[in-house]
């Protein structure tokens, strides 16, 4: 059994700065795996553990994917080896330019019977690319899983969607998006840690993979904070009687 | 507004059904709908307004939606929308995801807005977490994108219009997955989306138990009672159906009262287009206090009780 787990590197939210013009700054901002993408890693390394295999992770996007601390972030947490397709060009990437580059680095990587990846970015969180690198590889493909049992040559699954649960037969080879209660991803151990640091690592750009005129299919016209919207701000301290009375005279009119 | 010329709908369920067909009439001159289902259900698209209603027929027995991506895909490319509308549901993102790659190109989800500005349709969504919106438009003939609810209204009376149906031959996809058995989730038939009011409850309370102060405050005001996501997603105390914000219900109500909620960005994003918004928590300093019209700085475990008894009260 031959498993990829792909992953985005993305800016912690909690350091994007809003600035006067309501534009937004990455400048301060650390980079991390997206945080719903290690429940991906997490499920193929399960898989690999309990069945036997081979499983690889995969990323593209721009330099910051080549910081050890993140390669050594993903290795440690099972993986056999890692993949990068790194291109300034990938810098913002939209799902489509991404779907085609992972499409590409898993044809050249070879053989493979699960490609696993997780519900959405940590950062736009389209929770596109699954199902579009699904569609350009010609595989069974599948959103939402939150359980996967293996048998044979095939998965059961189980897809929960808003109002139910669908119980899923997907023939692999198959590109498979999975959803963050799917199971609770590892938190490494010095060692894994360091074992991490001496597992092979693949880099190739655009050219190696032929893609040199692969270009985004959309166009960012602008990205703003939104206008606060004006609000009284009518606050009042404390839990005596009075206050909360005080409170219930505010709002009453609204409420009753 | 300028219009576009076709504007194709595809929906799973009938009331979103609508609401696209709504935004089509908004948006294109002539507007198509990809029905599934009787020829009833066809019959019922063409009423909510659809010129023309594709319709899929009935899929067998353990047949997935998905399994017509391909005869979807092959219509798309022979009739070449400009404008593709999806429903924002798992379901619809997965097979928009799908027709866009078959066509080449990408989706933009959720769109929270969609304007036209010289044929060119240009669509407003949500990114990174709520803290700010994109403007963004897609090249290639047909746009798909998927629309988050609430962006456009059905009208108050159905048009009874008398749209065209052309029935629309299955083609089998190369590969497919197999539904063996669906299961119904239990406690998920709330529309946090419809409420008008909405009491939010949040990690400021300390056992599952002690919602039912919260609750009891609900039922006086005659309001749902939805939650942040620790509370459904950490904790488990309520279903995820339940959870506000980015990643989950999107609000619109007069009232949204959040009750020991922090109010961090992914939680406001879908609590903020509220009329009013009243806060209860015991951090003075807590980010909900900047975005609140009233609130009160305390321990809820003692405010909600004197509350809900004043409530009854002054009824
Ligand atoms: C990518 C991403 C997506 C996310 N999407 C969502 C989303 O869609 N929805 C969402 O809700 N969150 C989302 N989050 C999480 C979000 O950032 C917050 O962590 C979450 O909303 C906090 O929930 P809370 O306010 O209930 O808990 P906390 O932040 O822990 O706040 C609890 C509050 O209760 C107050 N309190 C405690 N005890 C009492 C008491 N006795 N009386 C009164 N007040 C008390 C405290 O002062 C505190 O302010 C997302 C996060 C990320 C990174």
């Amino acid at each position: 059994m031959n498993i990829i787990a792909c992953y985005k590197v993305v800016p912690e939210e909690q350091d994007i700065v809003v600035l006067q013009d309501r534009s937004l700054s990455f400048a301060r901002a650390e980079w991390k795996i997206g945080q719903y993408d290690l429940n991906a890693v997490e499920a193929g390394v399960r898989i690999a553990e309990d069945l036997g295999g081979r499983i690889s992770a995969l990323s593209v996007g721009a330099q910051p994917l080549e910081n050890s601390k993140l390669k050594k972030g993903v290795l440690s947490r099972g993986p056999e080896e890692l993949y990068l397709v790194v291109d300034s060009k990938l810098e913002n990437a939209d799902t489509h330019l991404t779907a085609q580059t992972l499409a590409a680095a898993i044809r050249k990587i070879g053989a493979c019977d699960l490609i696993l990846c997780g519900e959405g970015s940590g950062d736009l969180y389209a929770q596109q690319v699954g199902a579009q690198l699904g569609e350009l590889l010609n595989l069974s493909c599948i959103n939402g899983i939150s359980k996967i049992t293996l048998q044979d040559n095939t998965i059961i699954a189980e897809r929960t969607l808003e109002n139910e649960v669908e119980v899923l037969e997907i023939p692999l080879p198959a590109v498979i998006s999975v959803t963050t209660d799917i199971n609770l991803p590892r938190i490494p151990s010095m060692k894994n840690i360091l074992a991490a640091g001496k597992k092979p690592v693949t880099q190739w750009d655009l050219s190696a993979l032929e893609l040199q005129q692969a270009e985004n299919k959309t166009q960012v016209l602008s990205t703003l904070a939104p206008e606060q919207v004006e609000r009284k701000q009518l606050i009042l301290e404390g839990e005596s009687e009075e206050v909360i009375q005080k409170l219930f005279e505010n709002i009453r009119k609204e409420l009753l | 507004m300028s219009q576009v010329k076709k504007v194709w709908v595809l929906a799973e369920k009938t009331d979103a059904l609508a609401q696209l067909c709504a935004g089509g009439r908004q948006l294109g001159e002539e507007v198509a709908a990809l029905v599934w289902g009787s020829r009833e259900e066809a019959e019922k698209a063409a009423a909510y307004g659809a010129d023309k209603v594709y319709w899929l027929g009935s899929p067998d027995q353990g047949r997935m939606l998905e399994d017509y991506t391909t005869t979807i895909g092959e219509l798309l490319k022979k009739e070449i929308p400009d404008l593709l509308l999806v429903q924002p549901s798992r379901r619809g993102k997965h097979m928009a995801g799908r027709l866009a790659a078959g066509l080449g190109t990408s989706v933009i989800v959720d769109a929270a807005e969609i304007t036209i500005v010289q044929g060119d349709i240009q669509i407003k969504h949500m990114v990174y977490g709520g803290a700010a919106f994109r403007e963004e438009r897609a090249f290639g003939p047909t746009t798909i994108t998927t629309v988050g609810p609430g962006v456009f209204s059905v009208p108050a009376e159905e048009r009874g219009s008398h749209g065209e149906i052309v029935e629309v031959e299955f083609r089998e996809p190369a590969v497919s997955v197999k539904c063996l058995e669906k299961k119904s989730k239990a406690g998920a038939e709330v529309n946090l989306n419809a409420a008008k009011r909405v009491l939010g409850v949040g990690r400021g309370f300390a056992e599952q138990a002690d919602l039912k102060m919260a609750e009891e405050l609900a039922g006086l005001i005659g309001a749902e009672v939805g939650c942040s996501r620790p509370i459904a997603e950490g904790v488990n105390w309520m279903a995820r159906e339940r959870y506000i914000g980015v990643s989950g219900a999107m609000l619109k109500p007069e009232i949204y009262f959040a009750v020991g909620i922090s109010g961090q960005v992914q939680h406001m994003v879908g609590a903020n287009q509220a009329k009013t918004i009243i806060a209860i928590n015991k951090d003075k300093a807590a980010p909900i206090f900047q975005q609140a019209d009233y609130g009160i700085v305390g321990d809820l475990y003692k405010i909600l009780p004197v509350l809900s008894s004043l409530i009854k009260a002054n009824r």
